[in-house]
């Protein structure tokens, strides 16, 4: 008996925002949100509300308060959450805990964030981290797993791109990502090398943006003939033991093996998986710790076309980070989104026929290795 | 005219401090004297025992396990472009992250034995010069 369901999603188109504030789009999205699940502001019992960079970027802190005194939401606990490319998948994990916990009947999450910024650079896991300032930059991290992966399991450079040629088909179906033009595994391993072997197409581009969902008690749910059942929730940190095998993170493992064993099924249930593909090999190695092929052959997977739309089991069919962007805190939730949508029969030409379990799945921050972040979260219908 | 000497390192404690007369730099790292765990950087308690770490220079040779290549946005000053990779480090076996001789980014493979040197390398990030650890192939490594 799933503890707690979805009964609202909201979401901005992804992409250039430059005259719109966080506090606006994530507004907006929050708004999409109550309408879509048909509630007032006042029936909101509790919300949270992610972005990973604002207060850095910004200067401004508590931004939840804000974005929810744009819809009237007062008096309720406002809880602003931070965890780097996690931070809205873990404020959905914070909400479904609160729900399955009794404390609440109806709690929103909202997710957003503004990286079109002059200046960003290559984003890292905190300035003062020693890694940071070795010259740890978030891609590298990846790079440096792409190169091992390479090197033990024969991983090819064209299998690296066809991630990114497969996540921009399915983006060119979504009218919110922001990329939508179609790539070739050519144009991919021709774009400018960024961090080697990993090309610029091959590395999710930044964006603005904002995604929010509604969280409630299956009491309230049963009543709605739209909402999508939590069957788990599940947030790690990493171990940070020493030596980490590149080749993979155990963390991801440990987090996919808890989701399944909360919800009660395995990698053979999935219909439809959201994954963190912030770099092609994200996606591959994202494979492997959720059990859809054997370790090592996450390359040859995609290869065959198997986690494609209309494969044997689609990921990314949103077009991924790689084609939406990486709105830090609004990713998370986005890819809650699409799993939603796609649950309710909701996805237009992107459909996955017959979805009734799927996945979304999100990982950020790299710290000894390891990553400091990974969350699973199990939907189903 | 400036010298090593007088360059400030980029975190003070991770790495012995010049001048290098009579050893090698070091990278400085963590060892718990009760259950004998080597970390690096050192964390204030051991995570087996939470005793308090110890201080101990650790082998500045090593092996490379992985490495990459940053050829856009270097930030901190660092070379464009500028290497980094994992080193495993002889004697504690630590896979360590750490920048690699940019000058020798063609040299590069894995299990290619490495060295530690220390110079001045990139700033701050307000544009003044720091020390900054790197690995450097072993000459007939």
């Amino acid at each position: 008996m799933p503890s707690a369901a979805v009964i609202g999603i909201g979401m901005i188109p992804f992409g250039k925002h430059p005259d719109r504030s966080i506090v606006d789009m994530g507004a907006e999205a929050v708004f999409l949100a109550l309408k879509d699940a048909g509630i007032r502001p006042a029936q909101v019992d509790a919300c949270f509300f992610a972005s990973g960079f604002a207060a850095r970027l910004f200067g401004d802190i508590t931004i939840g308060q804000n974005v929810f005194w744009e819809l009237g939401i007062n008096k309720v606990p406002v809880v602003n959450v931070e965890n780097a490319c996690t931070s809205g998948s873990t404020a959905f994990y914070l909400a479904y805990n609160m729900v399955a916990a009794g404390q609440a009947d109806m709690v929103l999450v909202a997710g957003a964030e503004k990286l079109y910024v002059p200046e960003l650079g290559l984003i890292n896991s905190g300035e003062n981290e020693l890694d940071t300032q070795l010259g740890l930059v978030a891609s590298a991290g990846f790079a440096l797993r792409a190169t091992r992966h390479m090197t033990e399991f024969g991983t090819t450079p064209q299998q690296l791109a066809q991630v990114a040629v497969k996540n921009r088909r399915h983006g060119q179906l979504n009218r919110l990502a922001q990329f939508r033009e179609p790539i070739t595994v050519e144009e991919v391993l021709a774009s400018p090398m960024i961090v080697e072997p990993l090309t610029r197409l091959q590395c999710c581009p930044n964006a603005d943006g904002a995604a929010a969902v509604i969280v409630c008690s299956p009491s309230i749910a049963r009543k709605l003939s739209r909402a999508v059942n939590v069957e788990a929730a599940i947030l790690c940190t990493g171990s940070y033991e020493n030596p980490q095998d590149l080749t993979h993170w155990e963390t991801d493992y440990r987090a996919c093996g808890l989701a399944y064993d909360k919800a009660g099924i395995g990698p053979e249930d999935l219909d439809i998986v959201e994954c963190h593909d912030a770099f092609t090999i994200s996606e591959i190695l994202h494979y492997e710790a959720m059990g859809l092929c054997p370790k090592g052959e996450g390359g040859k997977l995609v290869e065959r076309g198997e986690t494609a739309l209309g494969g044997r089991i689609p990921v990314n069919v949103s077009g991924g980070l790689l084609s939406r962007g990486h709105p830090l805190g609004a990713t998370g939730v986005a890819q809650i989104i699409e799993i939603v949508t796609q649950l309710r029969t909701e996805a237009g030409p992107r459909q996955v026929k017959g979805a009734k379990v799927g996945l979304a799945h999100c990982m950020g921050g790299d710290k000894a290795a390891d990553t400091k972040s990974c969350t699973i979260i199990v939907l189903s219908v | 005219m400036e010298t090593m000497i007088d360059i400030p390192p980029v975190i003070p404690g991770i790495f012995t401090l010049p001048p290098y007369d009579q050893t090698q730099p070091k990278l400085l790292g963590g060892v718990c004297p009760a259950c004998h765990r080597y970390y690096f950087p050192r964390p204030r308690y051991c995570k087996g025992c939470l005793g308090q770490t110890e201080e101990i220079p650790l082998a500045s040779k090593g092996v490379i396990y992985s490495f990459t290549v940053i050829r856009r946005k270097p930030p901190l000053g660092l070379p464009e472009p500028y290497s980094v990779g994992y080193v495993d480090l002889e004697e504690s076996g630590l896979r360590v992250f750490s920048l690699l001789d940019p000058a020798a980014i063609a040299q590069l493979r894995i299990g290619l034995k490495v060295h530690l040197v220390v110079e001045s390398l990139g700033h701050d990030g307000h544009g003044s010069p720091r020390l900054r650890p790197y690995f450097t192939p072993i000459t007939g490594g």
